[in-house]
């Protein structure tokens, strides 16, 4: 943990590791098993190819729960089913009719001070804070999105970027999740940089600036569509079910790489989230892969986009196996291998 | 493609445990300069660049230490935007100008990002409008305003308009409609004189209030902003959702103002909800309007499910009811949310009785079903004039829930035999009774809808779109099903409440009920 001593008198500490946290004041719950584990460390910095290098799983992590969670897993597709059955359609209409309004392909164009870079690197910082926290991908999507949708209406100064991700990432929890990180918890993260006023100041110009639009069609909405669709079809076959939980697990994880890219931000989640999953599909090997024209887009623009997102994996290729449950990452490497 | 791949390779760094990666993305949050920086090699290897090193984000925020990042109007946050941002009072604290901020209730603010920043720059364009005297009709200006149809501006208001509007015949910017809309008074509290008050909650005090602009009463539901945590949850996700949400059956946001501390959200103005019309009623409702207001209900309701909107908290007090008969499902507050809360922030118990049994052992699933029991709890208390599981605790509800539809078993709810907190609260086993006993009022298609929406599996129970198709509605005819979703079921002529025979008073009294009602609309 990197700490140092600022000019002035105060001692920072960058950020608090889960372990440093002072249980009493944590709302965010710490336990959740539902959520698949996900690698703690990774062996190898060696860059552009080492993707499919073998990230060296400990023993102690050799998973009792490895079967447990994707029975589980397979039980709670199976219950949304039965809703995605009545609504799914609908909702799927819904959500594509909406996307364009919420996409901001230009989002830093007027920005004189911040740059794709500390985009990115704030992306970076915001998708292992989400995982800190425990929220939800959904939570992590919103937060992007609004993120971009301010900063396409406002100039932001680069020292009060950090805050403007901290502060997404709040409003975005407030819709979704059970338990939003407390703003003593985000501050901490930011080593008190920031103060409390200063943070719900800002929240409320972005509620103001965007008008309460906050609820944007999300990668995360898509890559569930596509895949309850495709476990649809697939008339409930337990291979076929297994290979749809691993490639949404897999393509979630190239998700996330995608929301830290701004070379991104011009495709629209729906073309995203189908891309993602093919592309997971063939990074798993999968024999019965998803149809993707079941998104309603050209093969072209499918091309192009899945072209992009590979790129993005082979650059990205320590990174991502970080991303994904334990199980997905060796499972991941035995197909390759 | 070569920048393109820079771009991509920048994007996340291997090597670190998530921790450690923690600790330094966040020394990577460091000040970007300038465009200075393409020139930079790639980063692959998980460490920063050189130039920026954690030392000078450090000096940059010692540097600033006594100043707030967030910076004055005219330097940085708002640079172009200065009209935005009223200068610090206090040196710490941003203020916000209303004025070009205001979001009126033309449900287009969705767009606030991208188009709206060219226009920006600026802001006076509203005064530099031509002047034209073309008279302008209330049907023009509604339509350039977006307001509903039927509202009403006062003659005073035209005229002013006329000296400052621009030429009808052009199309208006998104930018000078909202500003004209703030002209008129929208988003402004001088437009809305407050009346007596509702109610007061933890988070809110709401107030019966009447529009200067229209003459209609509106709901002020006064949301306090300083709080701990910011804005409030509930708050955030109600205006969000209901911005989106236009439905005859679901209730309409007029308008949001945004003052120093508080955000009030105008809301139309309703007589009443269902608990203080049944009431009124002696708790005794016609049998035929129990079904039209049940077919309200589902309506609104398969409207929101539609959207993926879960109410997640339907009770009487949240259904509010006009003198025409309409029902609204109001207080959005809950929904798109992943849990149901058993205590509001300051402890005060939610209410239970409408709550399905998966969620009061423990579920958080995320489905329609959870509305759907709700709706089976309220269809049978309009039917019989008493609430169906008036539980006080957790437990109690569930005892009042298995003494009259039997404790479940795995034959009527599988996986219930593992469940922990079933199990550990070991109910008797009690036989399900027959619905018919409780509710002799109901026709055999009654208790068979009922029936349905009182399944303890949530996938079993019927969904709001099958629930209006059901033959219990049969008696409405055909044309409700067609009916556009901004069109009220009473614009159909065969639609007709019936006298309720327990009704009392027909002048719909202020007093009595005043203090418990609207309870709805608090957080």
């Amino acid at each position: 943990m990197t700490c140092a001593l600022s000019p002035g008198r105060r001692k920072r500490v960058w950020v608090r590791s889960p372990e440093e946290r002072p249980g009493s004041h944590c709302r965010a719950p710490l336990k959740r098993n539902r959520e698949p584990r996900y690698r703690q460390h990774s062996s190898s910095d060696s860059g552009v190819a080492d993707l499919f290098d073998t990230p060296s799983p400990s023993s102690d992590e050799a998973s009792p729960g490895a079967g447990a969670s994707t029975r589980r897993a397979k039980e709670e597709l199976q219950l949304e089913l039965s809703i995605f059955r009545d609504y799914g359609q609908e909702w799927y209409c819904f959500q594509k009719e909406r996307e364009s309004r919420f996409l901001s392909p230009d989002s830093l164009a007027h920005q004189p001070q911040v740059k794709e870079e500390s985009r990115c690197k704030l992306i970076s910082w915001l998708i292992p804070v989400h995982r800190h926290f425990y929220l939800s991908f959904e939570s992590l999507c919103l937060a992007v999105n609004i993120l971009d949708r301010f900063l396409a209406c406002t100039p932001v100064a680069a020292d009060c970027f950090q805050l403007l991700g901290v502060t997404a990432l709040l409003i975005a929890c407030k819709q979704v999740e059970v338990h939003p990180p407390r703003v003593k918890q985000l501050l901490a993260l930011c080593c008190h940089a920031f103060s409390r006023e200063q943070l719900c100041n800002l929240e409320c110009i972005i509620l103001l600036k965007l008008h309460f639009s906050l609820g944007a069609p999300t990668l995360n909405f898509f890559l569930e569509h596509f895949t309850h669709l495709r476990v649809q079809q697939s008339q409930a076959c337990d291979q076929d079910m297994t290979e749809a939980i691993d490639a949404k697990a897999m393509a979630r994880g190239v998700a996330e790489l995608s929301l830290a890219d701004y070379a991104f931000n011009t495709y629209p989640p729906s073309l995203l989230g189908v891309c993602c999953l093919g592309l997971a599909d063939r990074m798993l090997g999968h024999q019965k892969r998803l149809d993707l024209s079941i998104s309603g887009y050209l093969d072209s623009v499918v091309k192009d986009c899945m072209e992009k997102l590979q790129l993005l994996v082979s650059l990205n290729g320590t990174s991502l196996p970080r991303l994904l449950p334990l199980e997905l990452s060796k499972k991941h490497v035995k197909t390759e291998s | 493609m070569k920048k393109f791949k820079r771009r991509l390779s920048l994007t996340l760094r291997g090597s670190q445990t998530i921790d450690e990666s923690l600790s330094e993305l966040a020394e990577q949050m460091t000040i970007e300069e300038s465009s200075s920086k393409d020139n930079e090699p790639i980063v692959k290897n998980g460490r920063p660049p050189t130039s920026h090193s954690m030392h000078s984000f450090l000096h940059q925020y010692t540097g600033s230490f006594k100043k707030p990042p967030l910076r004055r109007p005219h330097s940085i946050i708002g640079g172009s935007l200065g009209s935005f941002m009223a200068m610090p009072r206090n040196g710490s604290r941003l203020d916000i100008v209303h004025e070009n901020l205001k979001m009126g209730s033309d449900g287009e603010s969705d767009q606030a990002s991208g188009t709206s920043s060219d226009e920006v720059q600026s802001p006076t364009g509203v005064c530099l409008r031509n002047r034209t005297h073309r008279r302008i009709s209330m049907e023009d200006l509604n339509k350039r305003l977006s307001l509903p149809a039927d509202i009403r501006i006062p003659d005073g208001y035209l005229e002013k308009l006329q000296i400052s509007s621009p030429p009808f015949d052009q199309p208006m910017s998104r930018r000078s409609r909202r500003a004209s809309l703030s002209e008129i008074g929208f988003g402004k509290m001088e437009t809305y004189v407050k009346l007596e008050k509702l109610g007061e909650g933890t988070y809110a005090t709401v107030y019966k209030g009447r529009s200067k602009l229209t003459e209609n009463l509106v709901a002020l539901k006064e949301i306090r902003l300083e709080h701990e945590e910011g804005a409030p949850c509930t708050a955030i996700r109600e205006v969000s959702l209901l911005k989106d949400l236009k439905h005859a059956n679901i209730v309409t946001l007029h308008d949001i103002i945004h003052t120093d501390k508080s955000l009030t959200l105008v809301f139309e103005y309703l007589d009443k909800d269902l608990k203080q019309y049944m009431d009124d009623c002696g708790n005794i409702m016609s049998i035929h309007n129990v079904k039209i207001f049940l077919y309200q209900i589902l309506r609104g309701l398969a409207y929101c499910h539609r959207r993926k909107v879960l109410h997640r908290d339907l009770k009487p007090q949240n259904l509010l009811i006009n003198e025409k008969g309409e029902l609204k499902l109001a207080d959005f507050g809950l929904a798109r949310a992943k849990s149901v809360p058993t205590k509001t922030y300051s402890n005060e118990v939610v209410t239970l009785w409408y709550r399905p049994p998966d969620v009061l052992l423990g579920s958080s699933e995320y489905s329609t079903q959870i509305d759907m029991w709700g709706v089976g709890c309220i269809f049978f208390e309009m039917v019989s004039g008493r609430p169906l599981f008036p539980g006080s605790t957790v437990e109690d509800e569930l005892h009042l829930i298995f003494r009259l539809l039997g404790t479940p078993s795995e034959e009527t709810w599988t996986g219930i035999t593992s469940n922990d907190e079933f199990k550990n609260y070991n109910f008797p086993k009690y036989k399900p009774q027959p619905l018919i006993n409780h509710t002799p009022r109901l026709d055999s298609e009654g208790i068979e809808l009922l029936t349905k929406f009182l399944q303890y599996e949530s996938k079993k129970r019927i969904s709001a779109e099958d629930a209006m198709k059901h033959a219990y509605f049969r008696s409405l005819g055909t044309r409700i099903h067609t009916l556009p979703e901004n069109v009220s079921l009473f614009s159909l002529k065969e639609i007709q409440l019936q006298k309720d025979p327990g009704f009392r008073n027909s002048s719909y009294p202020e007093t009595g009920h005043g203090k418990n009602r609207r309870q709805s609309m608090l957080f």
